[in-house]
């Protein structure tokens, strides 16, 4: 378990000694063993900076950091550099070793070990991550993908319990980034790893996330598990990002560049639906059309399994009577569905 | 061999004198030169880790060492054989030949191959020092397993650039009686006017050069992957 108590970072400009930059304000985050939890954010939102005071690459000026019930501030020296072996960290730029091999960058975090135990351990590593036929091949010889998996034979070299991915994705193409993620799905189940994961990417918290928290200028401003999060966010920052991952999102554009596709005849009205709990499975727009006796033209949908749920919604145009309109649209409310008027050519 | 002592009448006529100089300038390029590698790897290295951001950050340690060698950067080499001639002599027993000379060269190069080492540690990837420090390894075990192993290329080419620039410092060494290649060429070919001697130093030391530039290069090359 990981458990961070009010931690507090700054860094200090070095032009201004005055000026203090709030890396991390003030956060307490707990992380259960066997989660998948993400941190998502912009960049410079302090997500790296967080997840570096879990291994202490960054010490906090304050607060506590704990891993299972060890207090990491508290440790010497000697005693950190042991429990980090036990917190595996990958990167966005990979980070391996130019002038080793892909073995002799496996190896490089066993100690204590002979020549035949670490020959073992390194394979039997390269075969879990799906990559032993490149034992020889030098960093520069690999794709971003290749790298990515040595890099993750790496971290997990000494069996660690935690893996730290700080934006691990962030440099793959798309394709690759879901079979990087798939792999990491299947580690936390096979090896019971618990999975921090900072990512500026909504579309990487959806894939393989159970619970979030969104950060923004140094603190976590929004929590809880995802599905929750894409479907319902509070925060404007949150939903900002839960827009970026959404079809839905390209109403505006239409709206801006006045498509013919948007233009309202009158009487018509244009609004976003979206679902927000977990049990929308009911064919929703066309009972409401045959009930209300109106028209329902749907301009854009989206629909998203999270966390195994559905998650999103439809932008349509409603045609008909007032009346009958505005008791389809109460009808929504009460099945629990978001109605947003986007745009309505009046009654 | 008559056709050399027509081409080269003056150095024909002195050669055991030119291969004693040739054995003090080596001489004073392998003393010098493993004494300025020691300290300067050490410096090169104190300078990387510990400045600001440094993985052993350490203010007045860097500030030190930074103002020291900008120093002795600063004084022509010329200067620091006479001004070091005293601490020569306390630490040799003598200010001149080969003996004498070690001191002021290893206080003219160090501070160069110093830098020269310091940008070379710089070219590590700072990615690679944190995932080295996020799997457990200590500050010392980054120093000689990511540093000191991932810019062997550069430091190589530090150390090949440093060899031939103390070539350099050597022939200047010659002046103060310290003998060598430079002061061979100094003696006869300057101020008795033999061309011939001139000519065959220049020849030895821009082979020499040679040689060096191109061990270094292979071997910073076979260790680019």
């Amino acid at each position: 378990m990981i458990e961070l108590e009010h931690i507090i970072k700054n860094f200090h400009s070095d032009k201004d000694k005055n000026k203090n930059i709030h890396a991390v304000n003030d956060v307490s985050l707990t992380i259960n063993d066997g989660d998948i939890y993400g941190i998502i954010g912009f960049s410079g939102a302090g997500k790296s900076t967080l997840v570096r005071c879990i291994n202490l690459l960054e010490r906090p000026d304050s607060g506590s950091v704990k891993i299972d019930g060890v207090e990491m501030m508290k440790l010497k020296p000697r005693e950190l550099y042991k429990a980090r072996t036990k917190i595996g960290m990958i990167f966005q730029q990979f980070n391996l070793m130019p002038s080793r091999t892909v073995f002799q960058n496996v190896a490089y975090p066993l100690k204590g070990m002979s020549k035949d135990e670490i020959k073992n351990k390194v394979r039997s590593l390269l075969e879990l991550v799906e990559i032993s036929d490149k034992e020889n091949a030098y960093p520069s010889e690999l794709s971003g993908g290749q790298k990515q998996r040595v890099a993750i034979a790496r971290a997990l070299a000494n069996d660690p319990k935690i893996l730290l991915c700080d934006e691990a994705t962030s440099a793959l193409d798309p394709q690759t980034t879901g079979s990087i993620l798939q792999l990491l799905k299947d580690l936390n189940k096979k090896l019971g790893l618990t999975i921090v994961v900072i990512t500026h990417e909504m579309e990487v918290v959806k894939h393989i996330c159970r619970k979030a928290a969104v950060m923004d200028a140094g603190r976590i401003i929004e929590r809880g598990d995802v599905f929750t999060i894409f479907s319902d966010p509070q925060h404007p920052v949150t939903r900002n990002f839960v827009r970026t991952t959404s079809n839905l999102s390209k109403i505006e554009t239409l709206l801006k560049d006045n498509s013919p596709m948007v233009k309202l005849k009158p009487g018509e009205l244009m609004a976003r639906l979206v679902y927000i709990h977990a049990d929308v499975s009911e064919p929703l727009i066309s009972f409401a059309s045959r009930a209300f006796d109106i028209e329902i033209n749907i301009i854009l949908a989206d629909v998203e399994i999270v966390a195994g749920a559905m998650v999103g919604g439809t932008v349509v145009i409603f045609n008909g009577p007032r009346d009958k309109i505005n008791k389809a649209i109460d009808y929504y409310r009460s099945k629990n569905i978001r109605v947003e008027v986007i745009q309505d050519a009046g009654a | 061999m008559p056709e050399l002592s027509v081409l080269l009448p003056n150095l024909m006529k002195r050669l055991p004198e030119f291969w004693k100089a040739c054995g003090d300038t080596l001489l004073m390029e392998v003393w010098s030169g493993a004494i300025i590698f020691i300290f300067g790897l050490i410096f090169g290295i104190i300078l990387t880790v510990t400045k600001p951001g440094g993985i052993m950050e350490n203010r007045p340690l860097y500030q030190v060492l930074d103002k020291i060698i900008n120093l002795f950067r600063s004084i022509p080499f010329i200067i620091l054989l006479t001004a070091l001639m005293p601490l020569s002599r306390w630490i040799m027993g003598t200010a001149i030949y080969v003996r004498g000379v070690i001191v002021p060269l290893v206080f003219g190069a160090t501070p160069f191959f110093s830098r020269q080492v310091e940008s070379a540690l710089a070219q590590t990837d700072k990615g690679l020092v944190e995932a080295a420090l996020s799997m457990g390894s200590s500050p010392f075990e980054v120093i000689f397993r990511v540093y000191l192993r991932e810019s062997l290329a550069p430091i190589i080419r530090a150390i090949t650039i440093t060899i031939i620039s103390l070539l350099g410092l050597t022939a200047m060494a010659g002046a103060v009686g310290a003998g060598g290649l430079g002061d061979f060429a100094i003696r006869y070919g300057h101020d008795r006017n033999m061309a011939d001697i001139t000519w065959v130093v220049v020849i030895v030391l821009v082979l020499g050069v040679s040689l060096v530039q191109w061990v270094g290069e292979t071997l910073a090359r076979k260790n680019t992957h």
